[in-house]
């Protein structure tokens, strides 16, 4: 290993160099913590700490959760992806155009003020997670997908005109067929922010239980250990799902090489 | 070399197009003819050259029927039709008539090369069997059979230009128009977009190929027709801003067309075909 090409600007280094590098700020990370957290005064609960509030979860039926959380995801994100897919396709459609724009500039709006309506359409508190997830996800999903169809290229519609292909086909072969793996990454740039918001979400019925309901329980009575280990549970399930969608696009649809 | 120019193949006719207010082309016409030479298959190569921005690639988009023409038309021969007094009946080109091909030999990127003839040729007459017989011989003419279940990205860029040609070929039949197809290409590539047009023009009589290129010597060697589209001048000297056809360049009648080798007489050619480009 050249340990002074580590510091050299745009140096592109073998793979293990570059593990190298991630092995050292781990250990960094790990140390800095037991320092940090081994005096009296600290930041930040112990790694001893975070380990038995992890220990803890998981006798309090972690899995359980984790398992109501991804459901109510996964339910929010099917919902979800049907309707902005309807109306980003829309999109190319004149007369439908405005309806695709403004859903996407809706996202500006207030999350509190789309949750009043919720509850006067909505009486169970399931559905009511559900669909704060579906709103809050589809206006994103939109304007990603909306982007997506604006930054095709005018050689590929008229490539797809000169082989005879009606206005229909186009959008059938270029935008629904053309970028369907561009579908799936949009679902995982867009998942991170909805997965930071199922803590939220999930304060709105204690009882349907969730990672979100974890964490605000153990907010509520301070318990840091139990907070930090959720927080790491909460990041590596999020880093899985990311990771599950990637390899799904890359092995679904082999044309796709971006990322 | 001995020929006989037979039936117009290609007639633009007062052609102008506008994007908006802003004419960009205007007051276009020119003929083509089917061009037979004895014992051999002979196509037509129609080159476009003219300095950038003059307006070929609006040229091209009317020819292919991509964009409307403000006024006049382009027509080609309706071969669905029977022949009337012995002529071909003419038809208004349309979107899909006539083959195109951007200099960036754009594809479906979701489709492998068998599935992008296949669908190229949906269109067609042809049984289920026949249409993948077609494939079959396609990929086997032009060397792509190893690749023939592998995606644009999977391709080098000689094996993409040739999907792209052949693409428009199995669709759209006699026409093909080129847009700066050489753009870019390392010498290999070139040779190979050559063997292309080699064997579009093998392929069949009325096959007709038009593109557009900066190399005034590639065109000279590869065409039998060139045309350039510059900038008419004014009365007063001046020139005017909108693209037309100002020189017309007939190899054929000149006796330097289809020559195995670059000759003086294509090199007196290039000179004043680049004088001719400089003033328009």
């Amino acid at each position: 290993m050249n340990f002074k090409l580590w510091v050299r600007p745009f140096e592109s280094l073998g793979k293990r160099d570059s593990m190298a590098i991630a092995g050292f700020w781990i250990l960094l990370v790990a140390i800095y913590w037991i320092i940090a957290t081994s005096g009296e005064k600290k930041l930040f609960p112990s790694p001893d700490q975070v380990w038995h509030g992890f220990v803890a979860l998981y006798n309090e039926g972690l899995v359980v959760h984790i398992g109501s959380s991804l459901w109510l995801c996964l339910q929010a994100t099917l919902i979800s992806i049907v309707f902005s897919l309807l109306i980003a396709y829309a999109y190319p459609i004149p007369l439908l155009r405005p309806l695709s724009k403004t859903m996407s500039q809706l996202r500006y709006l207030p999350l509190t003020g789309i949750t009043f309506y919720l509850t006067i359409l909505v009486n169970n508190a399931r559905t009511m997670q559900v669909w704060v997830l579906v709103i809050f996800m589809s206006l994103y999903f939109i304007t990603s997908l909306m982007a997506v169809i604006k930054d095709i290229a005018q050689e590929e519609i008229d490539h797809a005109r000169s082989l005879k292909c009606s206005r229909w086909e186009i959008l059938w072969q270029v935008i629904i067929k053309g970028r369907a793996d561009y579908v799936i990454d949009v679902l995982r740039q867009n998942l991170a922010i909805t997965w930071m918001m199922l803590v939220t979400v999930e304060s709105i019925l204690i009882a349907a239980g969730g990672l979100g309901v974890l964490i605000k329980n153990s907010d509520k009575f301070m318990n840091h250990g139990r907070i930090l280990a959720l927080q790491i549970v909460i990041l590596l399930v999020g880093l899985g799902i990311d990771l599950a969608l990637t390899t799904i696009r890359k092995s679904v649809f082999r044309y796709s090489k971006f990322n | 070399m001995s020929y006989e120019l037979k039936d117009i193949v290609l007639h633009v006719e007062n052609l102008s197009v506008a994007y908006g207010d802003k004419v960009i082309i205007r007051n276009i016409n020119f003929i083509e003819r089917d061009v037979t030479r004895p014992n051999m298959t002979q196509g037509q190569t129609i080159a476009v050259l003219g300095r950038s921005g003059r307006g070929k690639s609006t040229l091209f988009r009317a020819l292919t029927g991509l964009v409307k023409p403000s006024t006049g038309k382009v027509l080609i021969p309706d071969y669905t039709q029977p022949t009337k007094d012995g002529m071909q009946p003419a038809k208004i080109v349309e979107e899909g008539d006539v083959g195109f091909v951007d200099q960036k030999y754009t594809l479906f990127r979701h489709k492998t090369v068998s599935d992008a003839f296949m669908f190229a040729l949906r269109n067609t007459d042809l049984s289920g069997k026949d249409k993948t017989e077609k494939v079959k011989l396609y990929l086997h003419e032009w060397g792509l059979e190893k690749v023939k279940d592998q995606y644009p990205n999977e391709l080098s860029g000689g094996q993409r230009q040739r999907v792209a040609i052949i693409e428009q070929l199995l669709s759209s039949g006699h026409y093909m128009v080129l847009d700066e197809p050489f753009s870019g290409l390392d010498v290999g590539n070139i040779m190979n977009v050559r063997k292309s047009f080699d064997l579009i023009d093998e392929g069949h009589d009325l096959n007709t190929v038009i593109f557009s290129t900066h190399d005034i010597e590639l065109a000279c060697e590869l065409a039998d027709s060139i045309y350039i589209v510059g900038y008419p001048k004014k009365e007063d000297g001046t020139l005017d801003s909108i693209g037309t056809i100002v020189s017309h360049f007939d190899l054929k009648s000149m006796g330097i067309a289809w020559k195995s080798e670059f000759t003086t007489e294509h090199l007196d050619l290039v000179k004043e075909i680049k004088a001719c480009m400089l003033a328009s």
